[in-house]
Formats: structure tokens, C-alpha cells, sequence
């Protein structure tokens, strides 16, 4: 992305959440964003998930121009190129673990045997075989955010973009977590994480500070 | 390129029928209330519609007992009934007019006519037999052609014959009720019915036909030879001239011919107005249109009151509904639902809602109908398929008019913004 800016209108000021930001990531990248409240990285977040177009600037996603999209398309890119994991999780809660994780594929029209089996192998390939038909409110916090994770990983996207996956879960479950995205990472996925833990920020190859709307640092280690 | 393919608008769509019914289970109460508005528009649009068939089919059930393809010759006229000062200073019509009408025809073969019967009536008679009595009977005079202008077989014994109705017997036919009333227990074939001082023996009896509404029915009446019947009555009866015609469908060129013929018989000048009225079927189920238009319009206004009030109801949950699930929109959003897919899962849920309505309703009309079927079986009463169909359109519709705006509301949310609500 080039030259990035999403400005806000707060009574008569402008907010400028991102300021010319420039960044790439690149595949299997591995990168964590930090910064204090009100630095701008839910707003990267949102941009970088399609939730949310910039006020100007470019974002390519697979060489895809972002920027220009309407709702329709950017819901399509979310759908097959992005998997969100969200701090509060974000399950249905009247639906069982297979029909959470299924969901994205519903949109990209895939047929319900497919799903099925899809969904199936995704809950197991994050530890919860035995846990298919079971709903959210018979899991603990940290079984739910591994079938999130399964739901963001079921359409295979280009981009894993988990917004405090740990922020509500205990530093035991937490690591729990982080070792499947390290897995996850190992397998070839890009992942963005999204924290402001220090430690949680350690798990990840890329450390990317913002203040202000603007970047602060960008360290690889 | 955003193309949306078939596949997955079938998915799409399942998936929204399976959340809508999902929903509704999950808020039954709330459901309920909501479609309350919907049952009441429901089954007040059908118990209109049924009342409204209902009295269509009686009264043609009963048209068919009088007879389509004849026309009657009266002193007063069907469609203007009520207004008996226009008519009272008309004279008398003549039994006699059967027979000059009959001339007219028999020389005239290319005549829209078939044939023409007197008869003299009265609703008035009583019939004795015995210590029986039965009042209120309708007692008819008229020839031997009778069954050819009226409807109605013998279910046992026959008519009069010509020569019976030129010798004045004294024989008559019988109904159903007049039949079952003076002899239960005995056949009433050869027996001798007292009209007044006269005695009338029975030589047939006429098949049950029923009644309409209860009001009226053929099944009390007994049909003698004219002369049989002026002898016991006087010549001063109601008198209408019956006649027949060859083709249904030319009922107008008929009644046309027999104003002539009737206005030669009555030596009516050209120009001036006939002082006798020709009938038929068509005016008497006209009188009906006011009746059926009030039921038409209480209905429909309540119909519409009721659905207004559901509308607004289901919308104003369906609001609710979307708001409480801005989450649950945001995430969808999210996960690749597109505006289409939001906008659908609400209207198809409240759709539902209102389908789920208008088959209880229709439930609830069914039953009374049964009912009333049961508890008045004469009252005629269905419900019928386009019923049906047009509720269940309606139902279809209030969804869809109550949906839109809160389902355009959810489909235009700002996915970021709605995952964050809280």
C-alpha cells in the first residue's frame, strides 16, 4: 500500500487516523502491528480487511486495487481473500461449530456436502474433531477462538488478519493460540495480528509500530 | 465481474430460509404477537370471500331449482321488487296468454321460444290429511308441461297428464317435505291431500331438492291442474305466464321476442309503456350485488386495517430485530455476505412471519367454516382455492412492503462500524 490516508470528520476537524502510510507484505509474512489506542491500527485493520476504504492512497491486494471497490466486491475479497479472528470471536451463538465455520463458504457458493466436509477438516486441523456439533456456549474461550480460526482459515485466503486474538483469553490459552498461528505461519500463511501485548508481538518475524497514524517502526527480525 | 452466480444465490437463499425459521423459532412469542395482525387480516379476508362464495353458490343452486332458460311473464317486476305502488294498478295477468303465446311460437318456427306455461300460485295453501296439517305450503296450479320449465324429477309415481289437466282431476304432485310431513310412516302415493275443502289425490312426488339459506324451498309445494286450482282458490291468484327458451345464452333476444308478442296480446300502442314485466334469473341475482358488495367492502376494510397494523408491527420488529443482530450483520459482512444477502435474510424472515401468519389464518378460517358447516348445514359456505391463493399473496406482499426498509437498513450497514457495536 502507498501513500495511505483515512481522515475522519469530528465536528469541524479532521481526523487523520492513517497519514500517508506505505507498507508491503509480502507472502508468509508474519507481522504483528502495535501501537497505543487511538494510533490507527483498528483503521489499518479494517482497510487491510476491506471492511473499510482509505480516503485516498492505494491498496493492492494480489495486485488488485482495493481503493476503488464497491460494497459487492469488497465483500467478495473478504470472502475468498481474507480470514478475520476477532478478539471477541464473533461466533454465531445459535450455531454449532460446524455451521460457524462453514459460513464464508455459503457466500462463495460452495455446495453444502463440500462445506461440510470442509468445515469438518478445518475444526479438526485446529484440535476440535470431538467438537463439531457442539455450540459456542459448550466451549471454553479458547475453543472458541480456534474455531474462528477455522472459519477464517475454511476459503484458504491470501491474508490471516486477527485483531487481539488473545485480548480476551487467559496467557496460557493465549499461547495456545499463538502456537497454532506459529503453525499456521510454518505452513505458509501471511498472517497480521493485531495486539498490544509485547509478548504476544514476539511470537510474530515483523513488528510494525504506529503512533499518531503514522509508522513509527517497521523491524524484522 | 460481481456477477452472482445461480449456485450461490440458491445457497444464499437456504441459508436465509433456514436463519428466518431459526429466528422465529428462537423468538416464538415475539413471532406470534407480531403476526398476530396478519392472522386477523387473513381470516378476515377469507371469511369474506367464503360468506361471499357462499351465498353465490346458494343462490345459483337455487337459479338452477327455478330453472335458467325460462323467463316469466308477471304483473311486477324482479330487479324493482319492494316498490309494489308502481305496479299495483297494472292488470291481472291472464292464464290465457299461454296459449296465444304457444300460436305465436308453434307459427313462427324460427322463434327464440320453446314454450309457454301458466300457472297460478299461492304460498298461503294448507295441507290436510287427516289430523295433519301443514301450513304455509305452496300450492301451484298449471298444465301438463310444468317439468318442461321447471327443474326437479319424481322420485316416485308421475305428472299429470295433458288429458288430466283439460278435465280440471283432481290429482296433484307433491314435494319432498309435504310428502314426509302428512304420511311419515306411510307411502303417500294414492292418497287424497285436503287443499281447503278439496281433496286431491297424489300421484307423484318430486325428488328432495333442498333449500337456499333456509328461506325458501320447492320441497313444500304441491302442483295441481289450473283448472283444480281456480276451483279451490278463485281466478284472482298470483298469475305469471312460464315460458321457455331454446337457447341460454340468447335470453335477450328472447325476452325481446316476448315483449312483442306481450305488448300485441295487450294491445299496447307503440310508444307507451307495457303495464306487465318480463323476468328472469339474471334480475333476481342482481339483487343480491348490494349485500355481497357491503360484505365486500366491511371486509376488505377490515382486511386492510388489520394488515396496515401487522405491516407496521413486523417492521417495527424487524427494526428491532436488526438491531439487535448488527453483530451478527457486521460479522456476515465480514465473511462475505454482500448487501443482496443481508437485504434477503430479512425480508425473507419477515416474509415468513407473515406467511406463517396467513396460513394460521387460513387454519383458523378453515375451522370456522367446518363449523359452521357442522352446526348449519344448509348454510352454504367454502372455502374456496383462489381464496387460498389470493391470501397467501397478500401475506407474501406485507412481508415484503414491512421487510424493506429495515432490510435495506441492515444491508446498508457499515461492516466495521457494526462489528464493533455493542
Amino acid at each position: 500500500m502507498q501513500s495511505l490516508c483515512k481522515f475522519y470528520e469530528m465536528g469541524d476537524q479532521t481526523v487523520r487516523a492513517l497519514d500517508s502510510i506505505n507498507l508491503e507484505f509480502g507472502q508468509n509474512d508474519y507481522t504483528a502491528i502495535m501501537g497505543p489506542s487511538g494510533s490507527g491500527k483498528s483503521t489499518l485493520m479494517n482497510i487491510l480487511g476491506c471492511l473499510d476504504t482509505p480516503t485516498s492512497g492505494l491498496y493492492e491486494l494480489n495486485g488488485q486495487s482495493v481503493a476503488e471497490m464497491d460494497d459487492d466486491e469488497l465483500a467478495r475479497i473478504r470472502n475468498k481473500e481474507i480470514g478475520f479472528v476477532f478478539q471477541t470471536f464473533n461466533l454465531l451463538p445459535r450455531l454449532n461449530c460446524l455451521r460457524n465455520v462453514e459460513l464464508p463458504l455459503i457466500y462463495a457458493g460452495v455446495a453444502p456436502e463440500e462445506r461440510e466436509e470442509r468445515a469438518a477438516k478445518a475444526l479438526v486441523n485446529v484440535g476440535l474433531g470431538d467438537r463439531i456439533k457442539h455450540k459456542p456456549s459448550e466451549l471454553s474461550g479458547g475453543q472458541i477462538q480456534r474455531v474462528a480460526i477455522a472459519r477464517a482459515l475454511i476459503n484458504n485466503p491470501s491474508i490471516i488478519l486477527a485483531d487481539e486474538p488473545t485480548g480476551n483469553l487467559d496467557t496460557a490459552t493465549s499461547h495456545d493460540i499463538m502456537n497454532i498461528f506459529g503453525a499456521l505461519s510454518e505452513a505458509g500463511n501471511t498472517i497480521i495480528l493485531i495486539t498490544h501485548e509485547e509478548d504476544i508481538a514476539h511470537y510474530t518475524r515483523r513488528i510494525i509500530r504506529l503512533r499518531d497514524g503514522k509508522i513509527e517502526s517497521d523491524e524484522r527480525r | 465481474m460481481m456477477k452472482l452466480t445461480n449456485r450461490q444465490f440458491r445457497y444464499e437463499t437456504t441459508e436465509s430460509l433456514k436463519m428466518a425459521l431459526f429466528q422465529i423459532r428462537a423468538n416464538k412469542i415475539r413471532s406470534f404477537l407480531t403476526a398476530l395482525g396478519v392472522i386477523i387480516g387473513i381470516v378476515a379476508i377469507t371469511m369474506m370471500g367464503t360468506a361471499i362464495n357462499g351465498i353465490d353458490r346458494g343462490f345459483d343452486k337455487s337459479l338452477a331449482m327455478l330453472g335458467y332458460d325460462v323467463i316469466y311473464v308477471q304483473k311486477s317486476s324482479w330487479s324493482t321488487m319492494g316498490q309494489w305502488w308502481r305496479y299495483r294498478n297494472r292488470p291481472d295477468i291472464k292464464t290465457t296468454y299461454a296459449d296465444q303465446i304457444n300460436r305465436v311460437i308453434t307459427a313462427n318456427p324460427r322463434s327464440e321460444l320453446a314454450i309457454a306455461v301458466p300457472q297460478s300460485s299461492t304460498y298461503q295453501a294448507s295441507a290436510k290429511y287427516r289430523d295433519r296439517n301443514l301450513e304455509q305450503v305452496f300450492a301451484l296450479g298449471t298444465n301438463h308441461n310444468y317439468l318442461q320449465t321447471a327443474s326437479g324429477d319424481l322420485s316416485s309415481g308421475r305428472f299429470f297428464t295433458a288429458a288430466e289437466a283439460a278435465s280440471d282431476e283432481m290429482v296433484g304432485v307433491v314435494g319432498d317435505d309435504i310428502a314426509s310431513g302428512l304420511f311419515p310412516n306411510e307411502p303417500a302415493l294414492g292418497k287424497f291431500v285436503q287443499l281447503k275443502n278439496r281433496k286431491f289425490r297424489i300421484i307423484g312426488i318430486f325428488r328432495k331438492q333442498g333449500k337456499f339459506l333456509g328461506l325458501f324451498s320447492f320441497d313444500n309445494q304441491i302442483i295441481v291442474p289450473l283448472g283444480a286450482f281456480e276451483r279451490v282458490y278463485g281466478k284472482s291468484m298470483f298469475t305469471s305466464i312460464r315460458v321457455k327458451i331454446k337457447e341460454q345464452t340468447r335470453v335477450t333476444e328472447a325476452k325481446e321476442e316476448l315483449l312483442g308478442m306481450m305488448r300485441r296480446i295487450r294491445g299496447i300502442t307503440p310508444g307507451k309503456e307495457e303495464d306487465f314485466s318480463i323476468n328472469e334469473q339474471r334480475a333476481f341475482k342482481s339483487q343480491l350485488d348490494p349485500i355481497k358488495n357491503g360484505i365486500a367492502v366491511a371486509g376488505i376494510f377490515i382486511t386492510g386495517m388489520s394488515l396496515f397494523v401487522g405491516a407496521i408491527g413486523i417492521m417495527n420488529i424487524t427494526f428491532v430485530s436488526v438491531k439487535e443482530r448488527t453483530r451478527e450483520i457486521g460479522l456476515r459482512k465480514a465473511l462475505g455476505a454482500r448487501r443482496q444477502t443481508i437485504l434477503m435474510q430479512f425480508l425473507i424472515e419477515s416474509v415468513m412471519i407473515c406467511l406463517i401468519g396467513g396460513v394460521t389464518g387460513l387454519g383458523i378460517t378453515l375451522f370456522i367454516t367446518f363449523a359452521i358447516g357442522q352446526l348449519l348445514p344448509s348454510f352454504p359456505i367454502q372455502l374456496s382455492f383462489d381464496l387460498v391463493f389470493a391470501s397467501l399473496t397478500v401475506s407474501v406482499i406485507t412481508g415484503i412492503i414491512s421487510g424493506l426498509a429495515p432490510a435495506v437498513t441492515a444491508s446498508k450497514l457499515d461492516p466495521a462500524d457494526s462489528l464493533r457495536y455493542e
